[in-house]
């Protein structure tokens, strides 16, 4: 099947689905923010339990494969009474296994600020949030442009879990298996999401370049 | 990784003064009310399980059985099978686009970027799809194992190809411009000098992507292969036990990643080298 054959039939499927991952994208990554955010402020907290929880948090989010959360979403927390729409599953279990390598970056974005500095403003006479708002978080922030940005990009590719589980619109990944059980779509089929997949992880990689190489600290 | 790095804990606690009498009677109270938050959360999870149902022997007991993790322990191999030949594929691939993209052809080192930036922006659900959708269009018969494997050492080797590159850039350039100038052909520079180096810093990152390679296998189900997670669903149609068998499945795949990113960690401090990501 050729390319404009193709898309006559199916360039609105394919258009949607690169939509519907666009904007599943950039939701879970609002919420990845959020929770990491809240994740990464228990992991520094001087509450044990906290740290503990977190620390658990990340372990466990991190080292579960995307599939099988999803899957313990989709059909576990049901038998649970817990019954989600199959769209907020899918984004509920990207938050998840993002949030957690959000924390990570966090971490070792503050990691890079040395525990000298805290121990000078100290001697300053600067207050604890004075030192976190005017010299952790800003230093922590600017060194988490890139690995947010890979973050960014490794969300929008675990939106592609959303194959698994009917969609309504699909996403880019399920199109493509969409398209093929109502024609032999061919290579061109498969090429078309690729392309979707790979120009805006492009973008977001040159966007994100730009930022770091304006706000990165040279040490 | 964070948590066991001793830098870490310092930036932890250097955040905090040492605490007067007040002060730690404050953290005291707060440390109360976190472990009471902390504990009551997990109950709310158990009561959910209880209230549920999910507690009953029905859904537990043939974990008791030595059949049950004989299948299980068959599908792990399984899993170990694709894992490992998926990721020895993806190192000789990796290795190969690092070195195109290194070279000084213009042209081949254009290709291997686009190739390898390719690999890395896509899910690894796609490839698996093109392999199993895809490929069959055209005639060409595979087994559900290189339908699944191939994807997977394809996704992984565009990470690796990075993984190898930013090895190679942590040699000292100083090193480099030494052997040129002893005479050293480019390519003897590169087998002798730097991959050597480049390899041992990146020994760690290697073994911490394997933890991705050990994710992507578990998509399986779709080319139905016998893995852990298409065997643990088998196990679920034979006995009607969903939940008690995805948690425990799911804390398996974490306690294999899991010891794979402790590995990681470990050869890093032996070694004395930073894990990249």
């Amino acid at each position: 099947m050729g390319l404009t054959e193709l898309l006559s039939l199916y360039g609105q499927n394919y258009l949607q689905a690169l939509l519907t991952t666009w904007l599943m994208t950039i939701e879970s990554f609002a919420l990845v923010m959020i929770i990491a955010v809240g994740i990464t402020v228990m992991r520094v907290s001087p509450m044990r339990p906290l740290r503990v929880a977190g620390d658990l948090y990340v372990q466990v989010f991190r080292n579960i494969p995307g599939v099988a959360l999803l899957i313990i979403v989709v059909y576990a927390l049901p038998s649970l009474r817990v019954v989600l729409d199959y769209r907020v599953c899918v984004v509920v279990t990207t938050v998840l296994l993002g949030s957690a390598f959000g924390s990570e970056n966090f971490m070792s974005g503050i990691n890079t600020v040395s525990a000298g500095q805290i121990e000078a403003a100290r001697a300053l006479g600067l207050s604890f949030s004075k030192i976190l708002r005017r010299i952790v978080i800003p230093q922590a922030l600017r060194s988490c442009v890139l690995p947010m940005t890979n973050l960014l990009i490794a969300v929008m590719l675990t939106t592609a879990l959303g194959s698994q589980v009917p969609l309504n619109p699909t996403e880019l990944t399920g199109v493509v298996s969409y398209v093929n059980t109502r024609v032999t779509g061919g290579i061109l089929a498969f090429l078309i999401s690729a392309i979707g997949y790979a120009g805006t992880a492009l973008v977001i990689g040159a966007v994100g370049n730009r930022i770091d190489k304006k706000v990165r600290i040279y040490r | 990784m964070s948590t066991s790095a001793p830098a870490s804990r310092s930036v932890r606690d250097a955040l905090y003064e040492a605490p007067g009498p007040r002060t730690r009677r404050r953290v005291r109270i707060a440390t109360a009310i976190s472990l009471i938050l902390v504990v009551a959360a997990l109950a709310a999870i158990g009561y959910r399980f209880y209230i549920t149902g999910q507690f009953a022997p029905r859904y537990w007991t043939f974990f008791a059985k030595a059949t049950t993790w004989k299948f299980l322990l068959q599908g792990f191999a399984g899993t170990v099978r694709v894992a490992l030949t998926a990721g020895a594929i993806a190192l000789a691939l990796g290795l190969l686009l690092m070195l195109g993209r290194i070279s000084h052809v213009k042209a081949l080192s254009t290709v291997c970027r686009i190739v390898t930036d390719f690999f890395r922006s896509l899910p690894s659900l796609l490839l698996i799809y093109f392999f199993f959708l895809i490929v069959p269009q055209y005639g060409i018969k595979m087994s559900s194992f290189w339908m699944l494997t191939l994807p997977v050492a394809l996704a992984a080797s565009g990470v690796l190809a990075e993984v190898f590159r930013a090895g190679v850039n942590a040699v000292p350039k100083g090193q480099v411009e030494a052997a040129l100038s002893l005479g050293m052909s480019p390519l003897r520079t590169t087998f002798k000098i730097v991959l050597p180096q480049a390899i041992r810093f990146v020994i760690p990152s290697l073994i911490s992507q394997l933890v991705v390679v050990v994710k992507d296998t578990t998509v399986a189900y779709v080319v139905s292969y016998p893995d852990l997670m298409q065997n643990a669903r088998v196990l679920i149609t034979n006995y009607d036990a969903l939940v008690s068998v995805y948690f425990t499945i799911a804390i398996i795949y974490i306690l294999i990643n899991y010891a794979i990113n402790q590995a990681s960690i470990y050869v890093s401090h032996r070694l004395g080298v930073k894990i990249i990501r």
